[in-house]
């Protein structure tokens, strides 16, 4: 081996060892608070462990899974999850994506259009939901705007009293707050297709909406497909919105989420095991929906 | 020489006030010389807190080596809170929650037995003695008992004499006695802007389903567990009527009030012509003069009792509940004598607790006390306390309240049949029950 390689060699393990160092912190943060209560969780999905118990727990087998399937609550969960994730990702994916062209396409303001958007964003949830909680009273913002565009006045829209708009209203709420982020994700994709491209079209005659659906949308498909996947994982997640609604008055049936069930199993009816059966089972769809994104992308990198 | 005579006058007068303030204070031989800390979580209260604290800082003055961490919060987050401490064996040293929620507690073991020497009592019988009857058995297991009453609280009806008035009703004459009337009342009273309601005449007290609404159903011979502490949901006739009541109630049928809302006793403070009726507490007058003093001092509300059905067959007013101080059974044995010495110390001062924030203790000295027989309406409240019972608690309560929760409000609001949320209350309730 020359001196060279010997060098070069070195050179690399320095710079590796450094990148663990780098790394470690945030190996070490992932390990304690996801990696180890995912794996706590999986333990504990087996085992008949109650909160308050002081007792040890008894192993039970698949019992807790097979009581959670069984139960009619879980299902309406299921129901309501996906419910309010496909009811959130529409507007939340189309609306993110046409602010991102058209903020792309601004030459002024870029910035200050992004950051109005992002801001909801920086406020916690529960913050947000007391917000629209506000707004959704009966004799609030909301019955009024609508009132006032509809032209009828008086009209209460029952935004949490009833069973459909209390879902639509935690839709509401998750794409007011999210949009701006996942706008600045479309916007970093459009930033990387190359001006060439689009330059060339304009040449050739191309108008915007040629451009948009021949160059754009085709070349953005890795960040359409990373969205798409965030969002839905993100709305998978949806917790507090559903909580702080019910916690004012509005009927739990309809919107009892996963998570809210997750939460109310665990401490409400200080039912570890069973909550932590709706944990895994959520965990693994999010799962395998992080790794048919994966695999989306590398098959795109591939053709590309 | 007049100068002087009166500086010291002031000087001791100054003096007598401290030392008989430390004097109040015992000092606890067991903890004398010892240095021991110990973590308070209540939940908050304007009035309360400043006058514990103000007992904590005489026990502490007399107690030197005990340091209290007195920490408040939120009446709707402390439950998770002391839960999740408590999962974490990280509880606090004392805590307190409504009964129903703390029970569980108890159940699993996590809570001390009374110190009965470092409370100032020979025994279980002594201090059972000093209660009104079955205040303290609640909190016996095995002869053992595993908190002191904080307070305890029932709910009557505050009622708006000038909103009544308004509404040509006169309130001496015209407040509702029953619940028929309740209903009748509010259609008179209540003011909507289309359909959105600006003025209600009354409006429950949510979600609080075990306390106020399972006596609704009990007036009408329903229960929620039979005496074989088994069978769930009895009564069909009873739980149908008042399930159908609610719906009626609410905004798919008259329009009269809603969960969705804000709290009724919360607008009625603040006497704006929004809630003519609301279901509270005793203590709900110290709020009200804290809030509104012009209003409390006013001659325009009035206190009402838990209204009854037509048809009752018996009269239940609405249920007690108790708020008990209970200690951490994983605390040292230092830290259990400290806390249940400040406990005995702070609890011992039932009037204060009356005059400064109205939480009822339920003690037999405090009832016949001039404190208690002066508060506004105390007569409304006692009388019908005497007639109620303590609301249900169990190991499963909490469940138990949030399935009936999800049966009435889903008749309010979600559009479900009485007899459909009743099957599914029944199964979801045996389901609870058999797993305990």
């Amino acid at each position: 081996m020359s001196d060279k390689q010997t060098a070069a060699r070195s050179l690399e393990r320095g710079r590796a060892r450094w990148g663990w160092i780098f790394v470690a912190p945030g190996l070490l943060f992932f390990s304690v608070f996801s990696f180890y209560p995912i794996l706590n969780a999986f333990y504990t999905s087996f085992f008949n462990k109650k909160l308050l118990s002081l007792k040890a727990p008894k192993f039970v087998g698949v019992q807790n899974y097979a009581k959670v399937v069984a139960s009619p609550d879980f299902w309406n969960s299921v129901r309501a999850t996906f419910t309010f994730a496909l009811g959130a990702f529409v507007p939340l994916f189309l609306l993110s994506l046409i602010f991102a062209v058209l903020i792309s396409s601004r030459r002024r303001f870029k910035r200050a259009a992004q950051m109005a958007l992002y801001s909801p964003a920086v406020l916690s949830s529960a913050v947000a939901a007391l917000i629209w909680l506000l707004v959704f009273d009966p004799r609030g913002l909301a019955n009024q705007f609508v009132n006032w565009i509809a032209g009828t006045p008086g009209i209460d829209r029952k935004w949490l009293a009833d069973a459909t708009m209390v879902q639509i209203s935690t839709i509401i709420v998750y794409v007011w707050k999210y949009v701006g982020y996942f706008t600045i994700l479309f916007i970093t994709g459009i930033g990387k297709i190359p001006q060439s491209v689009n330059e060339a079209a304009l040449i050739d005659g191309a108008g915007p909406l040629q451009r948009f659906f021949r160059i754009t949308l085709p070349l953005l498909r890795p960040t359409t497909v990373l969205v798409s996947v965030m969002i839905l994982i993100q709305c998978l997640k949806t917790f507090s919105t559903q909580y702080l609604f019910t916690q004012r008055g509005a009927p739990i049936g309809p919107v009892n989420v996963l998570t809210l069930n997750i939460y109310n199993t665990a401490l409400r009816d200080q039912n570890l095991g069973r909550a932590s059966v709706m944990s895994v089972l959520l965990f693994l769809f999010m799962l395998f929906l992080s790794w048919a994104q994966l695999r989306f992308s590398r098959s795109e990198e591939a053709e590309l | 020489m007049q100068r002087f005579t009166r500086a010291t006058l002031f000087s001791l007068a100054a003096i007598l006030a401290a030392a008989t303030a430390f004097a109040q204070a015992p000092a606890v031989p067991e903890l004398k010389g010892k240095s021991v800390e110990i973590t308070i979580w209540t939940h908050e209260d304007a009035n309360r807190a400043p006058l514990e604290k103000g007992y904590i800082a005489e026990f502490t003055a007399a107690n030197p080596g005990v340091k209290v961490n007195y920490v408040t919060y939120p009446s709707g987050k402390i439950r998770e809170i002391v839960t999740t401490g408590f999962a974490a064996n990280q509880g606090p040293t004392i805590f307190n929650l409504e009964l129903f929620d703390e029970y569980p507690f108890l159940a699993n073991g996590r809570v001390a037995p009374v110190d009965f020497k470092m409370v100032g009592v020979k025994n279980a019988k002594e201090l059972e003695a000093k209660y009104l009857p079955g205040m303290i058995a609640p909190v016996m297991d095995g002869g053992k008992v595993y908190g002191l009453p904080l307070e305890l609280t029932n709910w009557c009806i505050y009622l708006n004499k000038k909103i009544f008035r308004d509404a040509g009703l006169d309130p001496d004459k015209d407040w509702p006695k029953t619940w028929e009337e309740v209903m009748a009342v509010s259609e008179r009273i209540v003011q909507r802007n289309g359909q959105i309601i600006t003025r209600r005449g009354f409006d429950f007290r949510y979600p609080y389903y075990l306390t106020s609404v399972v006596p609704m159903v009990e007036q009408l011979g329903g229960e929620l567990i039979a005496k074989d502490g088994k069978t769930a949901i009895v009564g069909d006739a009873a739980w149908l009527k008042v399930l159908s009541y609610f719906r009626e109630f609410g905004p798919n049928g008259k329009n009269l009030g809603s969960p969705t809302y804000t709290a009724a006793r919360n607008l009625f403070d603040l006497d704006k012509n929004e809630v003519a009726m609301s279901l509270s507490g005793l203590y709900q007058e110290a709020r009200m003069k804290a809030k509104n003093p012009a209003f409390y001092e006013s001659k325009d509300w009035m206190v009402i009792p838990f209204p009854q059905w037509k048809d009752a067959k018996k009269r239940v007013p609405n249920n007690y509940y108790g708020h008990y101080y209970m200690v951490n059974a994983q605390a040292s044995k230092l830290e259990q004598q400290a806390a249940w010495a400040l406990l005995g110390y702070m609890l011992s001062h039932g009037e204060e607790y009356l005059a400064k924030v109205a939480v009822v203790q339920p003690t037999k000295a405090l009832m016949e006390s001039p404190t208690f027989k002066s508060m506004p309406y105390s007569n409304v409240f006692a009388t019908d306390m005497a007639a109620a019972h303590m609301v249900y608690y169990g190991a499963s309560s909490s469940k138990i309240d949030a399935a009936l929760k999800e049966a009435f409000e889903s008749v309010m609001l979600a559009g479900v049949e009485p007899q459909k949320a009743l099957e599914k209350l029944r199964k979801d309730v045996a389901a609870i029950l058999a797993e305990e």
